[in-house]
């Protein structure tokens, strides 16, 4: 038997994910080194460099993850993104991170509200209200410009560096611990599983489904909001669709890390690997100077034939 | 007698290292009805699946009418006339009974499904089974469980079978369709249909059919003709050992103080105001017809249903709950209906689902202890006997009755002091539902109360200290102890009135 074969059901995407990070990194050496003779990729300050752009992804993709394992999912995460940024900075000072936060709370709340005690689809929910923000953003800077310049503080975690490592990174790694922490040592995160494998069942077991399903949006929106102050740090300002580049990429990195799509089954491991995977797939791309049509068709083709490689869900065997 | 429609020599089969299949020797004739008998777990699926072309054998050959056989799936099988009705309802919910019905041939026209030959063709074969009250055009998630087993039952016979396989095909009909069901069966069998028939009622069994074989632990043990052996002789082949008695013994009546009291409780059309008293410690049966309001009155007191109107106290305490939740909080678990959409979330581990109503047990502040869940689980599997290889194994891998114990467990991890069990028993095998009787009985003895619905008579004159039966929504009648018989219960379901 392969080694895959002993591997349970849950680790197998993670392997795969893995082992295709190598094969980026093996390919974008092997091009780099027939072209200029040198190992750039396979360096400590290239991959950090990765790991600090990866970040901002990876806190998107840390709060949907949880909206995927209740089998939802939140299209708002580009114009959350954004609105929390702009909103923040436009509030400034030490007012802005919190500000920021508080945007990504009141559009979880909503999403969450209409999903859960509406029981509007949240694929059509998330979609409306990612455009309503887009509307109140673009009246927000039709009269006057509003300030929109990164405080001191969302410079400091977005672009200051700690013990030679990004502060981006930390803030990541903290979300991380806690969304890991969360989703496999409470009660929340347990019902998360069992919402996504079975929302009546959960809710015949005296589960409060409904505080739940609330509770993962209300995550999703502050981990987008979140990666929008730090965007702006990083970027020095607010600006329209700077969160455009996120959704895509978000949900691909869950499902690469083995979250099924229709929620119930997936590990946070896998989430960290998938943005990793994501996140150097595009620089590689970049690297070989690919032309940008033909990147896309790569980037979309891969997270497809990946999809394919680890199979096509649950058969009916049984 | 003739050649075997269908021989299987030598066949195994194992999944994942478990030997489901081994061995096995079987034959089935034409114009015969074969009842394939076994505990849950004993291989009788796994054997089916092979005939009808769902698994392939890993050893062994089958032979159709003499000819090897060898099927590619499901559907090559369908062309050979081997029919299947699994246990799962094969029937898709949001597609209307005549959809589903000439669901993999539909009549065409012009390259077009033609929507009036189906309805037509429809109204035909529900008409052969007599459900001639089902519109062909109504969605099969607007029928209950007993039509929709109907509309599977007609379904198979539109496809015109030669070995006709019902898998507890009957587990969840009324005693009318029962009886239709068999008729059928012996129709079929004047022409020569062969039939395979796996049912946990042994009554049933005896009734219909002509042959019965017997399987254990994944071999085949004996075939016989019926009446070759006593029940208690083919019990004791199915488990491997003696049964004693068949349910535990119940206590003399006594006056109890009440726990739950229900007064006109009202919904909707299903339920017209019923009132009854629960009283501490008791086992209180629900009878009647299928679809009189049984279940619903149990999702009612669960808080499940909007805008039921009654007036409710349990333990003392007024008002009726609002949702699971504060059902649970007020001491009440419900085992529901279907246990693989309701009871249970399959794909999750047995521990998960077994802590999932109990997290407020095995939780602080929102953060979970794991030990007191390792220590909870490591009880619940005990107490109820779960056989189970590691808890950490999907729940779906469970047979039947161990998932059943499962849901069980997860209700019991909360402490509740009234538990509802909603038909607790159906497709389960006979071990098991003596271990559930068994397991109900203590809890009552424990000083916890019973609420329990059954399909089945039999289990109500068993296990009930007292049996409310429900027509139309209404409790028209109530029997207790002796009172409690075969005729009484019967006579009340019909609610004919000579019998108050």
């Amino acid at each position: 038997m392969s080694r895959l074969g002993t591997l349970s059901a849950a680790d197998r995407p993670l392997v795969i994910a893995f082992g295709f990070i190598l094969v980026i990194l093996a390919v974008g050496t092997v091009y780099t080194l027939s072209t200029t003779g040198t190992m750039p990729l396979l360096t400590p300050k290239y991959l950090l460099l990765q790991l600090q752009t990866g970040s901002f992804l990876g806190i998107c993709a840390a709060g949907l993850m949880a909206v995927i394992l209740i089998g939802h999912i939140d299209l708002s995460i580009p114009w959350t993104l954004t609105a929390a940024a702009m909103i923040g900075t436009a509030v400034g000072g030490p007012g802005a991170v919190p500000a920021a936060l508080a945007v990504g709370l009141c559009v979880g709340l909503i999403n969450g509200l209409g999903v859960a005690v509406l029981r509007i689809p949240s694929m059509i929910f998330t979609l409306g209200l990612d455009t309503v923000l887009r509307g109140l953003m673009v009246a927000q800077t039709g009269g006057y410009a509003p300030q929109d310049a990164a405080t001191p503080l969302m410079l400091t975690l977005a672009k200051s560096s700690i013990l030679g490592f990004p502060a981006a990174l930390f803030v990541w790694a903290a979300v991380s611990v806690a969304v890991a922490f969360l989703l496999s040592r409470t009660t929340f995160g347990r019902a998360l599983y069992a919402i996504g494998t079975r929302e009546r069942a959960a809710y015949l077991s005296g589960m409060r489904t409904t505080r739940v399903i609330i509770g993962a949006f209300v995550l999703s929106g502050l981990c987008a909001a979140l990666a929008g102050a730090l965007l702006a740090g990083y970027s020095a300002k607010a600006y329209q669709g700077m969160g455009n580049a996120f959704l895509l990429p978000a949900i691909a990195a869950v499902v690469l890390g083995g979250t099924n799509v229709l929620g119930g089954r997936g590990r946070y491991a896998g989430t960290l690997i998938g943005v990793v995977l994501i996140v150097l797939l595009n620089s590689v791309l970049s690297i070989m100077q690919m032309p940008e049509a033909l990147r896309q068709i790569i980037y979309g083709s891969v997270i497809i034939g990946m999809l394919l490689i680890y199979g096509r869900g649950d058969r009916v065997t049984s | 007698m003739a050649a075997p429609i269908i021989a299987l020599t030598g066949v195994s089969k194992s999944f994942a290292g478990i030997r489901a299949l081994e061995g096995v020797d079987f034959a089935a004739f034409a114009g015969s009805t074969h009842a394939i008998l076994g505990e849950n777990g004993a291989g009788k699926s796994t054997l089916i699946k092979i005939i009808a072309g769902v698994l392939q054998p890993e050893t062994g050959e089958m032979r159709l009418n003499g000819a090897p056989g060898r099927f590619a799936g499901p559907n090559a099988a369908a062309d050979a006339g081997i029919i299947c009705m699994f246990q799962e309802l094969s029937l898709i919910p949001d597609l209307t009974v005549a959809q589903n019905i000439s669901l993999s041939r539909p009549p065409r026209r012009f390259g077009l499904i033609d929507r009036r030959a189906q309805i037509l063709r429809a109204e035909e074969v529900l008409a052969r089974v007599r459900c001639e009250d089902v519109d062909p055009r109504t969605l099969v998630r607007d029928l209950s469980l007993s039509r929709r087993q109907m509309v599977e039952i007609a379904k198979a016979l539109g496809r015109d079978p030669r070995v006709l396989i019902l898998d507890e095909a009957t587990s969840a009909l009324t005693a009318r369709d029962v009886q239709t069901v068999y008729d059928l069966l012996s129709r079929l069998k004047a022409d020569g249909v062969s039939s395979l028939f796996i049912s946990h009622r042994m009554h049933e069994v005896e009734e219909l059919c002509d042959r019965l074989s017997v399987f254990r632990n994944g071999r085949h043990i004996e075939t016989f003709a019926k009446g070759a052996r006593s029940d208690a002789e083919i019990v004791r082949l199915m488990i491997g050992r003696d049964v004693t008695a068949k349910y535990p013994p119940k206590p003399a009546p006594v006056a109890r103080p009440a726990v739950l009291q229900v007064g006109g409780l009202s919904w909707e059309t299903a339920l017209n105001g019923v009132s009854l008293t629960l009283g501490r410690g008791e086992i209180l049966g629900i009878g009647g017809l299928d679809g009189q309001g049984q279940k619903e009155l149990l999702l009612a007191l669960f808080g499940v249903l909007r805008g039921v109107r009654a007036t409710v106290a349990v333990n003392g305490k007024p008002g009726l709950p609002a949702a699971p939740v504060l059902a649970k909080a007020r001491s009440l678990a419900l085992v529901p209906e279907d246990r693989k959409t309701e009871g249970l979330m399959l794909s999750l581990s047995i521990a998960e689902n077994m802590v999932a109503a109990a997290f407020d047990k095995v939780a602080r502040g929102g953060i979970i202890d794991r030990t007191r869940v390792a220590a909870l689980i490591d009880k619940g599997v005990e107490v109820l006997q779960i056989k189970a290889g590691s808890v950490d194994d999907a729940v779906s891998t469970l047979s039947g009755g161990n998932q059943q114990k499962v849901v069980l467990a997860k209700w019991l991890m909360t402490d509740p002091q009234i538990i509802m069990l909603n038909d607790p028993t159906r497709g389960i095998d006979i071990g098991t539902k003596q271990e559930i009787f068994r397991i109900m009985r203590q809890l009552a003895e424990e000083g916890r109360s019973i609420l329990f619905y059954s399909s089945d008579y039999a289990e109500l004159i068993g296990c009930a200290d007292r049996v409310i039966v429900l027509y139309d929504g209404r409790v028209v009648r109530e029997l207790t102890g002796m009172a409690i018989t075969e005729e009484a219960l019967v006579a009340a379901s019909l609610n004919t009135g000579d019998a108050a």
